[in-house]
């Protein structure tokens, strides 16, 4: 698995490129909570070339998410592909992350979540 | 401890690998498993499904059974067949009650960030299994989708 950053529209986009899975943990939680302990306000992960994904790697996305929200910042998803998109819909964190369905609709439409 | 599974079963025989609790090691026997499933032409549903429930069964074993003590192993036993694919792990801990296990799909669990490695595994699987007091789990799925529930 390979990390990219980059900011585009004033969120910082991390693209997960191959598969996240168990080995690949600890690089995404560095990537993820990194930028936000960086002062990033708006995450997009951007899931588009990501071709695998395991209960760890969500993990470290759901502690990003929550880190995020105690900081008033947020977390979202963009462009899963099939499988992805049926692994957040069988663990219903599609109802926890704001899912999208390309980078650049991510970046114009992530925001804090309410309350 | 005995073997997990019977050593043949018709033209398919059984193969048994012992891991060493290193997760580091588990895209290698992943790709055991799935070069089998490649040779035999199931298709990138089966393949993915089955890599990642034998990912999540493989992590289970590792970091709550054996709590990644080294001097543990894992054993990974796996059958390919035309129609079905067959993974049984088992680790050296102390065992689990899997109905103890919340529900990680509730509103409730919704944020906490563990607890999805055996529901992924029911989702993906067309059956799983648990016996020797939680040490094993014996994972079926089939090429085609069943009728009427599952098969023994």
């Amino acid at each position: 698995m390979k990390i990219q950053t980059r900011e585009e529209g004033g969120c910082q986009v991390v693209a997960i490129v191959g598969s996240a899975d168990v080995g690949a943990s600890a690089a995404l939680r560095e990537a993820l909570l990194g930028a936000i302990e960086g002062g990033a306000k708006r995450l997009v992960c951007d899931l588009g070339r990501t071709d695998f994904i395991c209960s760890d790697a969500l993990g470290v996305m759901i502690t990003a998410y929550l880190k995020a929200r105690t900081r008033g910042g947020a977390v979202c998803l963009a462009g899963p592909q099939d499988h992805l998109r049926d692994v957040l819909q069988t663990t219903r964190l599609d109802h926890l992350f704001d899912v999208f369905a390309d980078v650049a609709t991510a970046v114009r439409c992530c925001k804090a979540p309410q309350g | 401890m005995p073997s997990c599974p019977p050593e043949t079963d018709g033209d398919y025989p059984w193969t048994e690998e012992v891991l060493p609790t290193r997760l580091d090691i588990i895209p290698e026997a992943e790709t055991a498993v799935l070069s089998a499933l490649e040779n035999l032409g199931y298709d990138e549903d089966h393949w993915f499904a089955v890599r990642l429930a034998l990912e999540e069964a493989l992590v289970n074993a590792m970091k709550h059974g054996n709590r990644m003590d080294p001097s543990r192993t894992v054993r990974m036993a796996y059958r390919v067949a035309p129609d079905r694919v067959d993974i049984r792990v088992r680790d050296e801990g102390q065992g689990f009650n899997p109905q103890g296990v919340p529900d990680p799909t509730t509103d409730e669990n919704l944020q906490r960030p563990c607890g999805r490695g055996i529901m992924l595994m029911r989702s993906y699987m067309d059956s799983v299994r648990y016996s020797c007091g939680g040490n094993e789990v014996h994972m079926v799925k089939y090429r085609q989708p069943r009728q009427g529930g599952m098969a023994p």
